[in-house]
């Protein structure tokens, strides 16, 4: 019976990848498809924003001033609903990380000078990234928000890396779209 | 009865694909896949008809025109390959290594069995000969989908249903075969009619998504495209280190 573990094996992960190929082709891209210009605009919109979102959700100010006032009933409350805020934060950043290499993989499947080389290493890269940052999700929903600041304070501190670095990328990428993105960015900061 | 059922509602929701490609006039688009289908149509029909007069020869004649069938099968993959990646040069290269590194791995194993004497036929009997055959299309297509996939190539409706159909039934024909060919399984009748039924399964999703032609959506303009893909990886190579290297050391906070 051992034998046939190999082509079971084959077999099903041929299933799972055509599985996910259809979910992402048919089912999650229609769908991305009519959100994308919404997002894109709100984000835009929100960039500057974001980073003190993300400081006021882990920052220890709030917690302080619930764990000084309020009961241990509120206090829970607080945490659940702080647990689902950063978490919600923390999907975001992944999906402006999954924009950079949406835009590079555009770019690569139609350029004459793609490198398999560079192709694997950069697959293999997002990959660690994804585990990582769903690690990240899972330890903020078991642990909660406040437990976590001090490893969110250094995601802060690259998010606000990877906007600059994405601007640099969308620059070259898409020229006209960068400029209008930028225009964007500056009358919702100058809204704000 | 069950046999001869799903045997007649396959020959005939293959004459209904032929028709409608040739009604449709979408034959030439996809003729490696319909060649593909017409053959499958004949063998199935001079099976019949050995099954009818000489019932003693049939056995021998279903392995090798099964045989047969999955040698055809790789038409179908070179025919998904060909359409697919045609007007994506990057994803095209990429395919092309990726196919060639599997091409060198299989070579090498013939050439390595070869030298060591142990195993020089693929395998001992008809059913482990077609399991071998389905296990290398089934890699083959597990690298072609994960591209579509990674690059996001968008294919049109009909692309889509034979992508899907002819994976599902060589995922299938993989699982069962490996079953069948274990010593003492391959006379059990069991497996013999999973295969029927996933290819039945099959028939249907090209039906339903080659009824009529759909062509493949165009790639993006070319002004958008001949960016310098060097500066290109460098900087997304960078920020997904970067990214990894914060996120491991917020890990070990």
């Amino acid at each position: 019976m051992i034998q046939w573990l190999p082509y079971l094996f084959l077999g099903l992960l041929l299933l799972a990848v055509l599985g996910w190929w259809v979910w992402d082709a048919i089912v999650h891209r229609s769908a991305a498809e009519l959100l994308t210009p919404r997002q894109h605009r709100l984000g835009a919109e929100s960039v500057g924003s974001r980073r003190d979102l993300g400081e006021r959700i882990f920052g220890p100010q709030d917690w302080d001033f619930v764990v000084r006032e309020t009961p241990p009933q509120i206090q829970r409350m607080f945490q659940r609903d702080r647990t689902l805020l950063a978490i919600a934060w923390l999907r975001r950043t992944r999906i402006r990380t999954s924009q950079v290499m949406h835009a590079h993989v555009a770019v690569a499947r139609q350029s004459k000078d793609v490198q398999i080389g560079m192709e694997v290493k950069l697959a293999l890269s997002y990959l660690l990234f994804l585990i990582l940052s769903n690690s990240l999700i899972g330890w903020v929903w078991l642990r909660g928000p406040v437990q976590t600041r001090r490893i969110v304070r250094q995601t802060l501190q690259w998010v606000a890396w990877q906007r600059a670095a994405f601007e640099r990328l969308m620059a070259v990428v898409d020229p006209a779209n960068h400029k209008a993105l930028e225009t964007g960015f500056n009358q919702g900061t100058a809204q704000s | 009865m069950l046999k001869h059922i799903l045997w007649w509602t396959a020959n005939f929701a293959e004459v209904l694909l032929l028709a409608r490609s040739i009604q449709g006039k979408f034959v030439k688009r996809y003729p490696t896949f319909y060649f593909y289908l017409g053959s499958v149509l004949i063998v199935s029909l001079l099976r019949f008809a050995v099954f009818t007069f000489r019932p003693s020869s049939y056995p021998a004649f279903y392995w090798y025109t099964q045989y047969f069938a999955a040698t055809v099968g790789y038409a179908v993959i070179l025919e998904i390959y060909s359409q697919i990646f045609k007007k994506y040069r990057g994803a095209v290269r990429i395919a092309n290594g990726l196919l060639l590194c599997i091409l060198a791995a299989v070579i090498l194993n013939i050439v390595a069995s070869a030298v060591s004497g142990s195993a020089w036929p693929p395998g001992e009997t008809m059913a482990a000969l077609e399991r071998d055959m389905r296990a290398l299309q089934s890699v083959l297509l597990f690298v072609i989908i994960a591209l579509l996939a990674y690059y996001k190539v968008p294919i049109g409706r009909n692309l889509i249903g034979i992508v899907v159909g002819y994976s599902f039934y060589v995922a299938t024909s993989v699982m069962s075969l490996g079953f069948g060919s274990l010593p003492g399984f391959g006379s059990r009748p069991g497996w013999r009619s999973v295969l029927p039924m996933a290819y039945l399964a099959t028939l249907s999703i090209w039906c339903f998504t080659l009824w009529s032609y759909h062509a493949n959506p165009e790639p993006g303009p070319e002004s958008k495209i001949e960016r310098d893909y060097r500066f290109l990886s460098e900087q997304t190579s960078r920020i997904l280190s970067r990214a990894r290297s914060l996120l491991k050391m917020g890990g070990e906070l």
